[in-house]
């Protein structure tokens, strides 16, 4: 099985290539936005009911994973690319004219060739 | 010749997958949300057509371009016959008027898919049904990996979608964007954000993510951003966010054998650089205005991002932000990932002292994810006893053989007979 990566990638470049201290000083300041809200005692009111119940009620009342990957991916990290999907996609990508236009661009980066495997 | 039909044949399949949502959004604008079901079997006719014409004959130069003309006289030649049903023969002639002179532009196909995104999303239509329809109608997916996705059976997929036809048909739901939009929008944001979520995840029959589905997932959101009628987008930025900064790992999250790479192992190398760009830019533009469930994960997400390693991640702010998002929505399974960080704020004593807690203020533990979370705390305090006590709750409650593997993993390292 080749091992390619597929990267997704907005038409539009980045406006501006972020420096890492402004990446981290724009992610401040939401972190700040959101603090202030919170001391404010803002969320309750900002946030429409119908957020609430619907992510954690879907597939009837399990616990499925909504919105919480955090802890999957830092204590069992189990995220990973569909190896079939990832070939396909490659080979697509070759000859697709779709990825010239649209919205989407797909980058394919080789990672490394496993020999003696179709 | 066996090799290049195959080549075609995957070729064909996943460019498929991607035109058919768009041609059918185009369709329905002409037949009507109440007859989507013949949008989709003119497209289904027209992707037939071109399997057999393209593997006789080779892939066009432009086959966009063929698919959109075969099917828009397909559709014509429906209409035409409509046309002589008595209710609708002004209607119609109108119709195919319009059909006759439509040119598929990319701004056009943008918008009408755009429309069929709210008209799935209609409240009318169940929960399960929307996001179904979305995956079938504008993401192209068959009904057997919709089940799949959905860890249910092909026959409960196809319910579903019967009854969100049907509930179409018996609202009248137009094909245009409902009037309250900015209400709705909050339904479409949700069911795309489900979409990414089930593509983020590995399903029961241990397949790896379903990477199209999270990029169909950011590709109807960015619909969203790019369209005018459209005012409030902030919660479409911090989705859109949250989306690319999680997006942004997957290369690091599997080793070349295809086993998991748990987030502190994992090669920051591999993070691309590019979508955290992407994701950064896209909270810049979120800030200010409203706050979302997906503003704070995308916040939390984005500092994991920008962290050296796991150890000189700002932990105390991600706390700060679980404490935040849990103003907003207080549920077992946020606290569960806010312990992560508590741990390492306020040590692992703290954190087990939160879990157990949890544990017995609601049903948690039947999570296998709960049972490791905890298993790790034990073990990193040498509580070794306990935390293979907790592994083996784990591999009792793992639904799918890759996580099982994983935490079999763990298990042997804390009890290694």
């Amino acid at each position: 099985m080749k091992e390619f990566m597929l990267f997704i990638r907005s038409e539009e470049e980045p406006k501006q290539d972020f420096s890492p201290e402004q990446m981290q000083q724009h992610i401040e300041k939401v972190g700040s936005f959101i603090k202030k809200l919170s001391e404010e005692g803002k969320m309750k009111s900002a946030q429409p009911l119908e957020m609430e119940g619907r992510i954690l009620s879907y597939k009837n009342g399990k616990i499925i994973d909504g919105p919480y990957n955090e802890t999957k991916e830092v204590i069992s990290g189990y995220y990973h690319l569909l190896a079939e999907n990832l070939e396909e996609a490659i080979e697509i990508t070759k000859g697709d004219p779709r990825f010239e236009e649209g919205i989407w661009r797909v980058e394919v980066r080789p990672i490394k060739k496993v020999e003696g495997i179709n | 010749m066996k090799n290049k039909s195959k080549h075609t044949k995957e070729l064909t399949e996943h460019f498929f997958r991607n035109e058919y949502g768009k041609i059918v959004s185009v369709l329905t604008k002409y037949v009507g949300p109440d007859n989507v079901q013949t949008a989709e079997d003119i497209v289904q006719e027209t992707l037939l057509k071109a399997t057999d014409y393209w593997e006789l004959n080779g892939i066009p130069k432009n086959p966009q371009a063929w698919l959109y003309t075969t099917a828009k006289n397909t559709a014509l030649n429906i209409l035409k016959r409509e046309k002589h049903k008595n209710d609708y023969i002004t209607e119609t002639k109108k119709e195919l008027e319009n059909l006759e002179n439509f040119q598929f532009s990319d701004e056009q196909i943008l918008d009408e898919q755009l429309k069929m995104m709210f008209v799935c999303c209609h409240s009318s239509i169940s929960e399960n049904s929307q996001i179904a329809l979305i995956l079938k109608i504008l993401c192209g997916f068959s009904i057997t990996e919709i089940a799949n996705s959905f860890f249910t059976s092909a026959e409960t997929i196809n319910k579903r979608l019967v009854r969100g036809r049907k509930q179409l048909r018996e609202n009248r739901v137009s094909f245009e964007l409902p009037n309250n939009i900015n209400e709705n929008l909050s339904i479409v944001l949700k069911t795309i954000y489900l979409l990414f979520n089930e593509g983020y995840n590995p399903s029961q029959k241990n397949e790896l993510i379903r990477y199209d589905l999270c990029l169909e997932a950011i590709r109807l959101a960015e619909i969203l951003i790019n369209n005018p009628s459209i005012d409030e987008k902030s919660d479409c930025y911090a989705l859109l966010a949250l989306m690319y900064l999680n997006a942004s790992r997957f290369e690091a999250r599997m080793s070349k054998d295809g086993e998991i790479v748990e987030m502190e192992n994992q090669n920051r190398a591999k993070w691309n650089k590019e979508l955290i760009t992407k994701g950064i830019q896209y909270l810049e533009q979120s800030k200010n205005n409203k706050i979302s469930l997906y503003l704070i994960l995308a916040t939390i997400s984005a500092n994991h991002c920008i962290a050296k390693n796991f150890e000189e991640t700002n932990w105390n702010e991600i706390l700060s932000l679980y404490d935040s998002l849990i103003l907003l929505e207080d549920s077992p399974i946020t606290r569960l990932n806010r312990s992560v960080a508590l741990a390492k704020v306020k040590g692992n004593k703290e954190a087990i002292k939160e879990l157990l807690n949890l544990e017995s203020n609601s049903d948690i533990g039947k999570h296998y994810l709960f049972q490791t979370t905890l298993a790790e705390f034990y073990s990193l305090e040498n509580k070794t006893e306990k935390a293979g006590i907790r592994f083996k709750k784990a591999l009792s409650l793992a639904d799918n053989e890759r996580d099982a593997e994983f935490i079999k993993k763990k298990l042997f390292e804390v009890v290694p007979i």
